[in-house]
């Protein structure tokens, strides 16, 4: 494994960069955080049509929700890919029409994380900052997306995970990211497929053990300085 | 654009693939849940169980297994694994439906880490004193767990594992990369035969959405039907 | 608050209208391609030796790689290849995310009707490789059994036209076909013959287990792919693959990439590269 390891990591790193397009692993991660840094304002613009009062913006962005929710990711690609430049007149390669797909995809879950955070929120909160005479949209902006959002980032860092994970489907495409560059590699070597689809998946492994734990962490961190800020204390009778 | 030709899908050697596509699909899904859920409640057993061996076991297995995604899986199921096989067990292994076997192998693993920290959330759920009630009443460990505390747990563990099977109705599509003819394959077939991908896509699509619907409100009679009792 | 949202809703419809209807301007695409500075070429990339990746330079090589060079020479502009699976390689040129197709392209009736073709740049059989154990020895004996191949090529329905009831079973690549092969996973491999004879040649002792059959279930004239009523650059292409044949170069890359000194060993050419017509 050893000498696997040795031919081919900078194939299996950065794919044929800088001889042609970046590849393999530094593609995955670069996929994933584009995807997920574009899907998040998608994600807040469809959560917060999910819980508008307004059901001309409810109904077609939750019908929307549920077809994108329905039906695989790699469905999404083949739209993406297929029907994508006939429609926009947009022309995309391998990893525009993922980066697409993906931001589709993420950004209707995201919508979900975003309608949970939302909801999570005390009510109190909204009720105060009308009666102080904010407007619906400056209450959302000023009040309520940002405590959601804060409470929303372990559920981020998990979606991020996710991310990576579905970016492996580019390999359908012919995207060269590493689950496409490992299969080349395989096909190289002909007779050590168990080893390298290993290294792979160690290889995602560690990725992704990685931010979990690091969500985690977040999460922990979150609740220990919820902890610390305590309601007030009854005022003690003074002596 | 040329129209949409609804004929293509009703008959004839496109409709008879994309149908045939559907059936694999479904098999798969039905197939792989058959073998996942005794397999999760097996894990969700092992993680809660008293012995640390037993927790760090259950452990691995679901992190190792979750952290890397279904596209990997599936090639290590098929041109990985196998090969580590004898010589013979690998002509008899091969001599059958490979793929399938591969895909099922691949998706049972998988969807079994899902489902088990599912079951697992749904047996936490369970106050401790019907497993401490049920202890008391001389029961072991596995007895308390199969007649007191995994028959309440169902009601609660339901609805997200319907939630996973929906997710793994919409993986069966990853199996199209180990020549599973299920339906990615087929619609993807008839697109590269015929150039037609409207058609092809639209019937995938339309497939898809239909069984996640069923799927869906599934879940959505079973919460109704069977709520979840708070103690 | 009526008129506003009427107002509303009809810059909405407005604007969608607008989206959906802009046209664009149809340009030639040869004057696209100079006033760009570039011609985006659609390759396999994973196709010894038409177009693979040097595993030394980790770049794009090739027969097919070299001709399209010689094209963008000619136009005066930088080539840049981009690599496709063989099922994207039609979509992608129609949809104009390629400007040509260097990707071992058979030129076919049914494609005629989506794509144009240039002179025909290399003619081979389509054949089956298997394993010597399988003890068989012709096409017909494939009856029943299972054939591996990629998806989105001629390769599937050609063996479906030549064996009805074998049964199929395609990969995204050509490679990942042949490695199922090799594991016993089918009994029988189908590609162009050319790229059967550089994987066989690349097994080196284990060759004496496969055996290519004999029989062709197809022959394969392959061309680069055109845009549909791309006049201009058909013409261009046309003159540069002519002038290649003429002077030569033509046969020199063909020695160079499928000659005695190399894997596929092939002596001498079955045809020059004159004619696009069927």
């Amino acid at each position: 494994m050893i000498e696997l390891i040795q031919t081919y990591w900078v194939y299996f790193l950065v794919g044929q960069y800088p001889k042609g397009p970046l590849g393999g692993l530094a593609l995955t991660v670069l996929l994933a955080g584009l995807a997920l840094v574009l899907a998040l304002p998608l994600g807040v613009a469809l959560g917060l049509a999910r819980v508008s009062p307004y059901r001309i913006i409810r109904w077609p962005v939750t019908a929307l929700v549920f077809v994108v929710r329905g039906v695989p990711l790699l469905m999404v690609v083949f739209w993406a890919y297929f029907f994508l430049p006939s429609v926009t007149g947009v022309k995309t390669d391998q990893f525009g029409t993922m980066l697409i797909a993906l931001v589709v995809f993420d950004g209707a879950y995201l919508a979900e994380i975003v309608r949970a955070g939302i909801r999570g929120v005390p009510k109190g909160q909204f009720e105060s900052a009308r009666s102080l005479g904010l407007s619906y949209a400056q209450t959302m902006r000023r009040v309520i997306l940002p405590q959601a959002l804060r409470h929303m980032l372990p559920s981020l860092v998990n979606q991020f995970v996710a991310t990576i994970k579905e970016t492996s489907l580019g390999y359908i495409i012919g995207l060269t990211e590493v689950s496409f560059i490992a299969a080349q590699i395989n096909t190289q070597v002909f007779t050590r497929g168990a080893e390298v689809y290993l290294l792979l998946g160690l290889t995602y492994f560690v990725l992704c053990f990685g931010l979990s734990r690091f969500a985690f962490w977040l999460e922990q961190r979150m609740a220990r300085r919820r902890d610390v800020q305590l309601p007030p204390q009854p005022l003690k009778a003074s002596a | 654009m040329p129209s949409f030709d609804f004929a293509l899908l009703q008959q004839g050697q496109y409709h008879d693939w994309l149908i045939s596509g559907l059936w694999v699909s479904l098999l798969l899904a039905g197939l792989t849940l058959v073998f996942a859920l005794p397999l999760a409640v097996l894990v969700a057993l092992l993680r809660i169980s008293p012995l640390a061996l037993l927790r760090w076991l259950g452990a691995a297995y679901v992190e190792g297994i979750r952290n890397v995604p279904l596209l990997a899986h599936l090639l290590f199921w098929y041109f990985g694994a196998p090969e580590l096989l004898p010589e013979a067990a690998r002509q008899w292994l091969y001599a059958g439906n490979i793929e399938l076997a591969s895909a099922v192998v691949a998706l049972t693993l998988y969807t079994a880490a899902y489902m088990a920290e599912d079951i697992r959330s749904g047996i936490r759920a369970i106050p401790l004193v019907q497993f401490e009630a049920g202890r008391a009443l001389g029961f072991g460990f596995l007895a308390t767990m199969r007649r007191v505390i995994l028959p309440q747990a169902l009601r609660v563990t339901v609805p997200p594992l319907i939630s996973q099977t929906l997710n793994l109705w919409k993986n069966t599509s990853i199996a199209t990369v180990i020549g599973v003819a299920e339906m990615m394959y087929q619609a993807a077939k008839v697109e590269s035969t015929s150039f037609r991908s409207v058609e092809a896509f639209a019937f995938a699509t339309s497939a898809y959405l239909a069984v996640s619907l069923v799927i869906t409100g599934l879940g959505a009679w079973y919460h109704h039907r069977y709520p979840v009792r708070t103690a | 608050m009526h008129s506003l949202r009427t107002r509303t809703f009809a810059l909405l419809a407005a604007t969608a209208a607008s989206l959906v209807f802009t046209a664009a301007a149809r340009a030639d695409q040869l004057d696209d391609i100079k006033k760009k500075g570039e011609i985006v070429i659609g390759v396999l990339g994973t196709d010894e030796p038409n177009s693979f990746v040097d595993p030394k330079t980790r770049e794009i090589v090739g027969y097919e790689v070299d001709i399209a060079t010689a094209i963008a020479k000619k136009i005066g502009v930088k080539p840049v290849f981009k690599q496709l699976a063989v099922a994207a390689r039609i979509p992608e040129l129609q949809q104009g995310r390629v400007d040509i197709l260097a990707a071992s392209l058979t030129h076919n009736k049914e494609r005629e009707a989506l794509v144009d073709f240039s002179l025909t740049t290399f003619v081979t059989g389509q054949k089956v490789l298997v394993k010597t154990s399988s003890g068989i020895t012709d096409v017909p004996q494939l009856a029943g059994k299972k054939v591996l191949t990629v998806k989105g090529g001629t390769q599937e329905p050609n063996i479906r036209k030549a064996v009805p009831n074998v049964e199929v079973v395609t990969f995204e690549t050509t490679q990942q076909a042949f490695l199922a092969l090799q594991q016993g996973k089918g009994v029988g491999y189908v590609n162009d013959e050319a790229s059967l004879v550089n994987d066989y040649a690349k097994l080196g002792p284990a060759k004496k287990d496969y055996a290519i059959l004999p029989t062709n279930i197809s022959v394969e004239p392959l061309a680069l792919g055109l845009k549909k009523g791309e006049k201009g650059l058909k013409t261009l292409v046309d003159g540069v693959l002519r002038d290649l044949e003429s002077s030569g170069e033509a046969d020199k890359l063909f020695v160079k990439w499928y000659g005695p000194a190399t894997k596929l060993q092939f002596d001498k050419r079955s045809f020059k590269i004159d004619n696009d017509k069927l």
